[in-house]
């Protein structure tokens, strides 16, 4: 059931309508069957493995917050963590080492049939943040096991996040109340932006980057490496800002509040800039628990590099098993690196005549990463940036549309960075937010793309 | 979002208070004006591409309305691509008949189409003195499941209302036909959309055609002289189920239609084809019940070579609906001497001699009928 068919959209009607016409102590419940509910419709017998990590994470945060600081408190942790990264590691890179290990011992391959649980990725670093929070004490282990389900389940952020920290969450969930008129007009409009940014544009942007990526050696050209590759920078951002302005919505209809995800990450000055507002609760979740326990930038500029080099690599690996999230990740490490050792990770505050040529070569560095993250192979992926580089001059694979969708999109973003027109519609007055509802939904009627229904690309994650 | 993010400014107490729901109901009243201005209107239909499914029904109903005249004694022929009453040829037979013969028949349409089209050009059901319902067969043989015909929606969706959603829809028996009919009739912008851009993206040439559709296309094909080529020379070996010897110059496209046709195995009765007919051949005569207009239900040509293989249907949904609305049912071996290679152009269409045979036949039969019936 994904957030952009039909059905989910009966799905969020029935769960509302339920959540708030039934009695205080049933809502958790509710929200919780509907949550595993969602998680079954798309395979049913993967509900067991969120159970045991659900019940593994919520004894270790109970034993752990019990047990007073010793080598058996560690212990706890060890283990939970080891059960997260134990499924983890088996679901998502069982394959990817093989493969290398059979490579490097010679061995005949083969390959495993494994399928990736939903979601995975997600929620074992939210359930994993919550333990190491109770180890540093940061958080108090949650007596209530229907609690704790509902923190890794929430059916809006169960699969491709934001990843919410449990003590966001359970803010929330604690000191619940009904959301006020601007929090339901917010949550409505957001959930409707990020279905238009899903289907009138990511969707459209990926027959072209689809196109271009599904026969690269066909489309030999510059222009056509430089818009194929633009192609999926658009897609890929419409794609995961939808959903999470989907999910951000979604959940301020049910009452929660959910971390920013995404801060227009195009008009970024610097890749430090770029990482700043791009999946952001990743960023943040990286930086708590992986470069800051690594020494952050205390010790000394190489360790900082270090530190920045191994917290990307291992983001990279997260985003998937292969060698070329890998690059992606160490490609946006030695980036930042750069920029800290030349001091231009800084953003330029007035002088557009600065700006702009900084936001147009960050984006043009970020594309170059993307190649990386959506082409099928290390080869196709040097094959692309080589016609990036230095190939013939060959002609545009978008169209006029889709430069008109960009330079819409591009409006739109200048305009929220710099006038905060969302705030705007969604305050102003009841004209102004109805007609923009309104545009938004002939937009999603007429130019969305409904005849295939393209599944979210952070799914797959 | 942002920086003043949604959700971070949420976290905020509201300065004002704005109630949402009067706000998201004119969010939802908005959408639903522009839908029903441009889409439910009638005014976006009469610019869909004429060589569409829909813009070709659009022009057919079009057609239609614009040759009625009042107090004029008409015949209407249903049917698809096998109807082949030529209205100029039964223009020709006022000598034997005082009725004026139309037909609006489109190719690829069942009764469930056909329903749908009557109940938008005679809305009171008294336009005709009879309207002629063709079958393939008298029989119920199940060759394909009629009531998941998908062509039927693109065909239908500017002729839903509103109430017709959930009927129409659950009409088909694939919940994802279902879902598609129901989303399109809701929401007609979105079996629009391709039209829509399509428009945009040439309007001049649209509306050229949309001009000529609407104006010329009917003269157009009244005017229409049909192929001549014939099925003659066609042999097949039927215990071997072969087909031993094509027409001279037949295209490798009529071939195999010939061969789909004539070799096909017979249908299982799986009683599917009786629910169906009875269902919307019901829904007809029902709408003319108490009418002065007269049901004629017909078997067509059945093709070149008739095919010797038994077809087992305990039913005949055709024979009960026209025995329970007093239709008349004419006798199915009727047209059986157009049945024959020199009159048909491939396995299911007649050629030109045939329609004209068709027409003359049809014309002097309906005529014989309501005559009788006008004395009776």
């Amino acid at each position: 059931m994904l957030f952009n068919t039909p059905q989910f959209f009966v799905f969020l009607a029935v769960v509302l309508g339920l959540f708030y016409t039934a009695p205080h102590s049933w809502r958790k419940p509710i929200l919780l069957l509907a949550s595993y509910f969602f998680y079954m419709s798309w395979n049913a017998k993967f509900v067991l493995l969120l159970l045991v990590l659900t019940t593994v994470d919520y004894f270790a945060g109970m034993w752990i917050e019990r047990t007073a600081p010793s080598h058996r408190r560690k212990l706890f942790l060890i283990a939970s963590l080891s059960a997260n990264l134990g499924f983890l590691g088996f679901f998502k890179y069982f394959n990817f080492l093989a493969a290398n290990l059979e490579t490097v011992l010679r061995l005949p391959s083969h390959h495993w049939d494994i399928v990736l649980p939903l979601g995975i990725s997600f929620h074992t670093f939210q359930s994993m943040s919550y333990v190491v929070d109770v180890y540093r004490g940061e958080q108090e282990a949650i007596s209530s096991p229907l609690d704790y389900a509902l923190f890794i389940a929430f059916f809006p952020q169960l699969v491709a996040g934001p990843i919410v920290r449990a003590r966001e969450f359970f803010a929330d969930l604690f000191h619940w109340r009904r959301p006020e008129n601007d929090e339901i007009l917010r949550g409505a409009f957001l959930t409707l932006f990020g279905l238009a940014k899903k289907m009138v544009l990511a969707d459209q942007f990926a027959f072209v980057a689809n196109q271009y990526f599904g026969n690269v050696s066909g489309h030999a050209g510059m222009l056509q490496a430089w818009s194929g590759t633009v192609a999926f920078a658009l897609q890929i951002y419409f794609d995961f800002s939808g959903y999470t302005d989907m999910a951000i919505g979604m959940a301020l209809l049910l009452g929660f509040h959910f971390p920013v995800n995404f801060r227009r990450p195009y008009l970024a000055q610097s890749i430090t800039d770029f990482w700043h507002r791009w999946h952001i609760s990743l960023s943040r979740w990286l930086r708590d628990y992986l470069y800051i326990p690594l020494g952050g930038n205390r010790h000394g500029r190489l360790m900082t590099y270090r530190n920045l080099m191994l917290t990307m690599l291992l983001g990279g690996l997260w985003h998937g098993a292969s060698w070329n999230f890998v690059i992606w990740g160490g490609y946006h490490g030695v980036l930042l690196s750069a920029e800290k050792a030349t001091g231009t990770a800084a953003v330029t505050v007035g002088r557009p005549w600065l700006q702009v040529p900084r936001m147009a070569l960050t984006f043009a560095l970020a594309c170059i990463g993307w190649v990386f993250f959506r082409a099928a192979t290390l080869h196709d992926s040097m094959q692309v940036i080589g016609q990036m580089l230095h190939g013939a001059r060959g002609h545009m694979l978008l169209g006029p549309w889709y430069l008109r969708m960009i330079a819409f999109a591009l409006l739109l973003a200048i305009l929220e960075e710099k006038r905060d027109w969302f705030e705007r519609v969604v305050k102003g007055p009841a004209w102004v937010y109805a007609s923009a509802m309104a545009a938004l939904l002939i937009a999603v009627e007429l130019a969305g793309v409904t005849e295939v229904t393209m599944p979210f690309i952070y799914f797959q994650f | 979002m942002s920086a003043s993010s949604p959700s971070a400014v949420s976290l905020q107490p509201a300065v004002k208070s704005r109630r949402a729901l009067p706000r998201l109901l004119l969010a939802v009243v908005l959408f639903c004006t522009l839908e029903f201005a441009v889409f439910r209107s009638g005014w976006y239909t009469r610019y869909l591409e004429p060589d569409s499914t829909a813009g070709s029904m659009q022009i057919v109903l079009h057609i239609e309305r614009q040759r009625y005249q009042p107090g004029t004694p008409r015949v209407l022929a249903l049917g698809d691509s096998r109807m082949a009453l030529l209205e100029r040829v039964a223009d020709g037979m006022t000598g034997e008949t005082p009725y004026r013969f139309d037909t609006i028949s489109l190719a690829g349409t069942h009764p469930r189409c056909w329903y749908y089209m009557l109940r938008d050009i005679d809305p009171d059901a008294r336009h005709y003195s009879a309207i002629v319902i063709p079958l393939a067969s008298y029989q119920d043989e199940d060759l394909e499941n009629l009531a998941d015909a998908d062509v039927d929606i693109y065909y239908l969706v500017p002729l839903l209302r509103l109430s017709d959603a959930l009927d129409f829809s659950m009409s088909f028996e694939s919940w994802d036909l279902r879902r598609i009919a129901l989303q399109d009739t809701l929401f007609k912008g979105l079996a629009y959309k391709r039209d829509l851009w399509a428009f945009a993206a040439d309007p001049h040439g649209r509306m050229n055609r949309v001009h000529w559709a609407r104006t010329d296309a009917a003269a157009a094909n009244y005017a229409f002289v049909g192929p001549h080529n014939t099925m003659e020379g066609l042999q097949v070996d039927w215990d071997a189920r072969k087909i031993v010897r094509y027409p001279d110059s037949t295209t490798p496209q009529i071939r195999s239609g010939l061969r789909d046709e004539l070799l096909r195995p017979t249908g299982e009765y799986t009683g599917k084809r009786t629910a169906y007919l009875r269902k919307w051949l019901g829904r007809i005569v029902n709408r003319y019940r108490g009418s002065p207009t007269r049901l004629i239900f017909m078997r067509l040509p059945r093709g070149p070579l008739i095919r010797p293989y038994v077809v087992n249907a305990p039913t005949s949904a055709v024979r009960e609906i026209a025995a329970r609305a007093d239709g008349v049912l004419i006798d199915k071996d009727y047209f059986d001497q157009l049945e024959q290679p020199p009159l048909f152009r491939d396995a299911l269409h007649l050629n030109e001699k045939g329609c004209e045979e068709f027409t003359v036949l049809l014309v002097r039969k309906v005529t014989d009928i309501l005559r009788t019936a006008g004395r009776n």
